[in-house]
């Protein structure tokens, strides 16, 4: 369309330009322009939390954001948190821990993780609780969620050089 | 022969799902791939609750460019049937609904138009310019309203908006309450809720040879589904292929057929283009099938020391609109009319159950369908018992329940329970909730910290995997019961197991290949799990109302038992020894007692394939691949007892779980890290339930609840730790020994905390009989109670 205008950012570390409508949700851009369809939309209400992604390092909402908004922006999806041969030390806790049941709302709770282990080291199960409080998982109950996230703090540390 | 591998099935064996689940890399319906000339709809919803549709002007929408057609009731009603749920019970009302509303709309949130577009964008854009004209007309939403004579009618065919009423008595009900020392009776209330699926319904129909056309959908049903657009569309069911992709949860709310289905399917065929659907929230809160909303009048007839010489139940559901597919507007009423005597030796019973049909949104299944209502009304009785006899509650759930040592015991509609653990689980659940020592300490009616405190029990049976005699029994004489598998040794050894379930979840990919190489002699690694496609693998009821381990597990269990015997033959042949000497174990066979002689699943493949020198003993057919077919019987009878202990705060009413213990029993357990994982995700969902989720209606039908803003959903600091312990007491009326374990979380949860909260404002006077049980009422009660 005519009125499309010309968003550059930079995505999982790739440079990435196209025009788009300036409507376009960020998660829309993300899922249908780009192929990253492991962030999800849950309800574009900005309250379930499935299409978290990290924004300049820190949360976000992508059905919250017009792509056109994030303009010069870094932005994270799950696809970049696994390299080819092994998973993140979050993912592989949510695997350990049964963290996930169908997998739909995972991306959005692995990248909220994320956010808090790089901000906090040794988060206490009342910490995890509250950084986790905004994002819905209906399979779960959470509690292995919460077990993952605290192991998967365990491991950040032992790998850290001190 | 025989089959030494035992070692799969009772582990926790971590999923296979997860990997790729994690990475990002899912294939839920709207991560497929579409093709380019993909066409998507956007459906125009009614606000109204009750209108005649005047008129629809879509001038506007079909100028914008980028919008291909708008459709109609009418033009919908040339394409598919109106559809029905099949039910057949005696007074039961037949109606029909159009895919889209023609004349008339009867909830919010029903479809009036479809537009199909270019893109999702410009189907919505197209959505909002499409004008009708609507003639409000009254509304009843109520259950107790729709009944009234002034009430208006809701479905032409359904008079005085009953849609069904059951009844049953045996002989000495009114015996009973004579000779009863005391009646305790009670009404229960229960919220309107809904399963909220993190990922929404939708569905991709792409037209492709050599099928007609190929439907992918989030559906839990994929056969039900294809059986039912072939007979609605009126199209060879051969000529339809419906795929699952991964499905974002369903808890029952995608074992239904929905109106969307339809017309999607209906549009690809007639436009020969791939169409594609994506729900948004606001059209899953308003047309998801609901559950719940009941109500329930319970008189209990017992003796001085807190017996049940008799029940009586008076139970009322708000099945909505229309009667949904495929499981219909009756199955809350006759489920919780057969499920509340539960695990007590209720010998006496009488009840009348009734379906009303009201403006509100279609009422079906969802993950613990009236089980959560019905206990929460048992137990609640049971409760009522101790208070009123001066006992303990867990004390008068002992004196009535059926002790293992009668098991099987035959309830007193006809449900057999072949094993179970009805008093061992109670009893390990107050051990592991240190329920003596609460009672003992418990500050009944005195605040400590701001707080009362309480214990509340819920002690259950959980219906799973029903047969077909089960269905028939409730009148769904069009639901088969079971399930099927086939498993093929593939030429490398390797194995493929094809099942009639489709999975939200569950795990199925890593659970199925446990009982597989068990019951092959397989090792695990080597069995890969395929379901959710019609074209692969027969028929089968699919995947709700906890079917999976019962019906996919039994009919793996005899496929890959059919298929061991063969493989058995064909390696007695190459090894010159006898079917009944070959020894199956960890993928190899050979001969007892000789080691030494043995063949790999593959050395044996590869004759029954004719990839080497060896011949096929006389009359042994190619190839290794097996099928077999399990209906189990009426029911399969799990069961459980959760104990949950609250604080409920008296200045804002709040409520703090501060324990949480799960007793379950369901049967053998396939993987133990899976069952416990089910169990806590459903209390979760009862937690929501029981004190926070409700869908509203205003009096005029218009909705009060259209966004996760307005319906909450348990969040991460909501739910408690829970403390779970299981007890297995193998089936022996299925194959397997297996017991469903999908829905005991939710159900235990809803009664187990409605009683704690009872439990905590005991001394107080308060009388808590309804849910959910938020903030504001239990702040009120308590204010009115003088708290």
């Amino acid at each position: 369309m005519n009125d499309e205008v010309r968003v550059t950012v930079t995505v999982n570390g790739r440079r990435r330009e196209a025009r788009v409508e300036p409507r376009r949700l960020l998660v829309d851009f993300l899922r249908h322009d780009l192929g990253l369809t492991g962030t999800h939309i849950g309800c574009e209400q900005g309250v379930c939390g499935a299409c978290t992604v990290l924004l300049d390092g820190r949360t976000a909402r992508s059905c919250l954001h017009f792509a056109v908004a994030v303009d010069g922006s870094d932005i994270r999806t799950v696809e970049d948190l696994a390299s080819l041969d092994e998973l993140h030390p979050i993912q592989e806790m949510f695997h350990r821990k049964h963290a996930l049941q169908c997998g739909f709302c995972t991306p959005g709770f692995l990248l909220t993780t994320v956010e808090l282990l790089e901000r906090t080291a040794e988060p206490d199960e009342g910490a995890i609780r509250e950084a986790l409080m905004n994002n819905v998982c209906r399979c779960t109950g959470y509690a292995n969620i919460v077990d993952a996230v605290a192991e998967a703090a365990v491991e950040l540390r032992r790998r850290k050089p001190a | 022969m025989s089959s030494d591998t035992q070692g799969a099935v009772g582990q926790s064996v971590l999923r296979r799902e997860d990997e790729y689940l994690l990475r990002g890399q899912g294939r839920f319906v709207d991560d497929l791939p579409t093709p380019l000339n993909t066409l998507h709809l956007a459906f125009v919803l009614s606000p109204y609750a009750h209108a005649r549709i005047s008129e629809i002007d879509a001038s506007e929408a079909l100028a914008l460019d980028g919008v291909v057609d708008v459709l109609t009731g009418a033009d919908l009603a040339a394409m598919v049937k109106p559809i029905a749920a099949q039910i057949e019970l005696p007074g039961y009302s037949f109606n029909t609904r159009d895919v889209l509303a023609a004349d008339e709309v009867r909830f919010a949130g029903e479809a009036v138009a479809v537009v199909v577009a270019e893109s999702q964008y410009l189907a919505e854009d197209g959505a909002e310019l499409v004008q009708v004209d609507y003639e409000p007309l009254p509304v009843v939403t109520d259950i107790a309203e729709a009944t009234d004579p002034a009430a208006p009618q809701v479905n032409p065919t359904v008079p005085g908006n009953v849609y069904f009423e059951g009844r049953f008595a045996t002989e000495g009900v009114a015996a009973g309450f004579e000779a009863a020392a005391h009646v305790i009776a009670e009404d229960f209330n229960s919220n309107r809720v809904t399963a909220v699926p993190i990922e929404p319904r939708g569905c991709l129909a792409v037209p492709e040879q050599p099928a007609n056309l190929v439907f992918y959908s989030s559906t839990q049903i994929h056969h039900l589904l294809r059986t039912a657009l072939a007979e609605f569309l009126d199209v060879a069911e051969s000529t339809l292929r419906v795929v699952v992709p991964d499905v974002g949860g369903g808890f029952g709310i995608k074992a239904a057929l929905y109106p969307e289905e339809f017309v999607c399917a209906a549009l690809a065929l007639r436009l020969r283009r791939p169409v594609k659907w994506i729900q948004d929230r606001y059209g899953a809160l308003l047309t998801d099938v609901h559950a719940r909303d009941n109500h329930y009048r319970v008189e209990a007839a017992i003796d001085d020391d807190g017996i049940v010489l008799a029940l009586r139940a008076e139970i009322r559901t708000n099945g909505g609109a229309y009667s949904a597919l495929p499981f219909g507007c009756t199955l809350e009423t006759t489920g919780g009319a057969r499920m509340i005597v539960g695990p007590y030796r209720i010998t006496e019973y009488e009840y009348t159950a009734t379906a009303v049909a009201t403006h509100t949104a279609p009422v079906l299944a969802y993950r613990g369908v009236a089980q959560p209502v019905c206990f929460m009304a048992i137990e609640g009785i049971m409760d009522r018992i101790a208070r009123r006899l001066g006992l303990d509650p867990a004390e008068v759930r002992l004196r009535n329940m059926v002790p293992t040592a009668e098991l099987p015991w035959t309830n007193i509609v006809g449900v057999r329970y072949d094993t179970g653990s009805f008093v061992e689980s109670l009893e390990l659940a107050m051990e592991m909730a240190g329920y003596d020592e609460f009672r003992a300490s418990q500050a009944q009616g005195r605040l400590v910290d701001g707080k009362y405190r309480g214990i509340g029990i819920c002690s259950f049976t959980e219906v799973s995997g029903t047969g077909a005699p089960g269905w028939r029994a409730r009148g769904l004489t069009r639901l088969p019961g079971f399930d099927s598998g086939t498993v093929k040794v593939e030429p490398t050894g390797k194995v493929t197991a094809f099942v009639s379930h489709a999975h939200s979840g569950q795990g199925h990919f890593t659970t199925f290949a446990q009982v597989v190489a068990d019951a092959l002699g397989a090792q695990l690694e080597d069995v890969t799990v395929v379901e959710g496609d019609t074209a692969a693998g027969p028929y089968g009821t699919n995947t709700f109302a906890s079917r999976s381990a019962v019906t996919g597990g039994g009919a793996l269990i005899r496929a890959s038992e059919k298929a061991r015997l063969k493989l058995a033959r064909i390696a007695a042949f190459m090894l010159e020894s006898t079917p009944e000497d070959i020894v199956v174990s960890d993928g190899r066979m050979h001969v007892a007692g000789v080691p030494s002689r043995a063949l790999s699943f593959q050395e044996v493949a590869e004759t029954a394939y004719a990839m080497n020198t060896s011949d096929l003993p006389e009359g042994e057919s190619f190839g290794v691949e097996e099928t077999d077919f399990y209906d189990p019987p009426l029911v399969t009878m799990a069961n459980a007892t959760h104990i949950a202990q609250v604080a409920v705060d008296a200045a804002d009413g709040t409520v703090d779980i501060e324990g949480y213990v799960v007793v379950h029993d369901c049967g053998r357990v396939i993987n133990p890290m899976i069952v416990d994982g089910q169990v806590m995700g459903g209390v979760a969902q009862g937690i929501g339930e029981a004190l926070m989720e409700e869908f509203v209606y205003d009096p005029d039908g218009g909705v009060r609840t259209a966004t996760l803003m307005d319906y909450l959903l348990p969040s991460s600091v909501d739910v408690p730790n829970y403390q779970i312990a299981h007890i297995e007491s193998p089936s022996i009326d299925t194959v397997g020994g297996f017991k469903g374990v999908g829905e005991g979380g939710l159900i235990g949860a809803v009664a187990a905390l409605v009683n704690a909260v009872a439990d905590a404002l005991s001394d107080l006077g308060v009388n808590v009989n309804t849910k959910p049980l938020r903030p504001a009422l239990l702040s009120r009660l308590i204010r009115e109670a003088g708290g």
